[in-house]
């Protein structure tokens, strides 16, 4: 199976914007520009992550949404501050194909998840996981890496997939927007807990830290922001040099 | 016939802003079909699919489409999209046993795989059975998001592989032309077969 490689925008509207450690915020562009750029270089999806939205307490916004949705002929994984069966509604209508989960199915209702599921499809339902690496555990985050949630990630991963989620995307707090490297124990912990696909993110610096992830954790997707947000390499280049070193890609 | 394209929607389920959208990319012409008395109008149907067999099938019963889509298919050409063509077969088998449109002889049951499911992202198509929707796309790859497949058909047009696994990716019977995978979602190659449907 191909490894897919997604372009990932953080947006905080009506920017795309770059988190540092989920901190300390730098514009690159907007939702619309970017996603073109990364559809035309190539990617297999594109995720547009409202990273405010729950924080701010504050209605999810649709029309920079779909503007977005427009200029794609991808898959579309749309998510910040989703809480009701509405909002998945109001998404698909705007054209996300996948509707992202986090704050509010860990912090207060994750009955969410199976109701969502039941009516759209487990293909359509996605959780999102922010990690924070303890001593001995990873701990479940929310609202961009500020808010502790008690949980444990690899305990609720599976009780994500449980619920009907069918797909989960990973993120590190401690990795993400660094450029170091992925935390790629965590990684494969988490890809051998479920049988669902995980889409791992935060952490790429180099072309050699995204094949040391795939070998090592064997995620389903890969997902890619400030690599190409600053035009260090486009999703052409990545692909290129993945099947190079044999791992298979998507034309 | 009117060369205008019917694009089934049914329930809060139906995710039909991409397929319209992918539609009119490729030069067609599409009218929203909410009601039984909206079929005259179009020559062709395009059956979407998002959610879950159950689910598809008690929304269009519930719109009293069900009659009126089995009459349509009969004469114009149909193309079904991933759960939309799922849904033409005999019976599925997710959340429970239902019964679906009966227009293809098949059922529809989870992928028996050793491998992640959902089965996501892009992969190709094997034509077994060629015809003019995949004409040209042989070599071309397709977006695929499902965890349920086509098993007991006959009129396969194409299979294809998913971790060693073979499946029914798309079918072909008559005016009748079904894909598990999702052209709105396939760059070019899904503009491509949204062309090659409005040609017919």
């Amino acid at each position: 199976m191909n490894t897919r490689i997604i372009a990932k925008l953080d947006v905080k509207p009506p920017y795309v914007v770059k988190p540092v450690h989920f901190e300390g915020l730098r514009k690159i562009g907007t939702p619309l520009e970017l996603a073109q750029k990364y559809y035309d270089q190539g990617a297999d999806e594109v995720i547009y992550i409202d990273i405010v939205a729950s924080l701010y307490q504050r209605e999810i916004l649709f029309d920079e949404i779909e503007k977005a949705a427009n200029a794609l002929f991808i898959p579309f994984g749309v998510g910040g501050g989703v809480q009701t069966i509405e909002d998945f509604s109001k998404l698909f209508h705007v054209g996300a194909d996948k509707v992202i989960l986090n704050t509010y199915a860990v912090q207060k209702n994750p009955d969410i998840i199976n109701k969502a599921a039941e009516i759209f499809g487990n293909q359509a339902v996605v959780v999102n996981i922010e990690a924070k690496k303890w001593d001995t555990w990873w701990e479940c985050y929310t609202d961009c890496g500020r808010i502790r949630s008690g949980k444990d990630v690899l305990a609720w991963v599976k009780e994500v997939e449980q619920r009907g989620a069918g797909e989960i995307i990973l993120q590190s707090v401690d990795h993400d927007g660094r450029q170091r490297g992925f935390d790629k124990e965590l990684a494969k912990k988490v890809v051998e807990s479920v049988q669902i696909p995980v889409v791992v993110t935060s952490g790429a610096g180099s072309l050699e830290n995204i094949k040391e992830l795939i070998e090592y954790a064997k995620p389903s997707g890969v997902a890619i922001a400030s690599l190409l947000h600053y035009n260090k390499y486009t999703i052409n280049d990545i692909k290129e040099y993945l099947r190079s070193v044999g791992i298979k890609v998507s034309k | 016939m009117s060369n205008i394209i019917g694009l089934i929607n049914y329930g809060i389920a139906g995710n039909i802003h991409s397929i319209k959208k992918a539609i009119e990319k490729a030069g067609g012409i599409v009218k929203i079909i909410n009601h039984a008395t909206e079929f005259e109008s179009v020559g062709k149907i395009v059956i979407p699919g998002v959610g879950s067999f159950k689910d598809a099938m008690s929304e269009l019963e519930k719109d009293g489409l069900i009659t009126p889509l089995k009459e349509a298919i009969k004469s114009k050409p149909t193309l079904g999209i991933c759960l939309g063509m799922q849904i033409l077969a005999t019976l599925g088998f997710e959340y429970g046993k239902t019964e679906g449109l009966d227009v293809i002889k098949a059922e529809v049951k989870p992928m028996l795989v050793d491998a992640k499911v959902p089965h996501m992202g892009f992969n190709t198509i094997d034509v077994i059975a060629p015809n003019k929707v995949l004409e040209g796309l042989e070599n071309e790859e397709f977006y695929f998001m499902h965890s349920y497949e086509v098993v007991n058909y006959t009129n396969i047009a194409s299979l294809s592989d998913y971790a060693g696994h073979k499946f029914v990716s798309s079918v072909h019977f008559n005016n009748i032309y079904g894909v598990q995978f999702h052209p709105e979602k396939s760059r070019q190659a899904g503009i491509k077969l949204f062309q090659n449907f409005i040609a017919l």
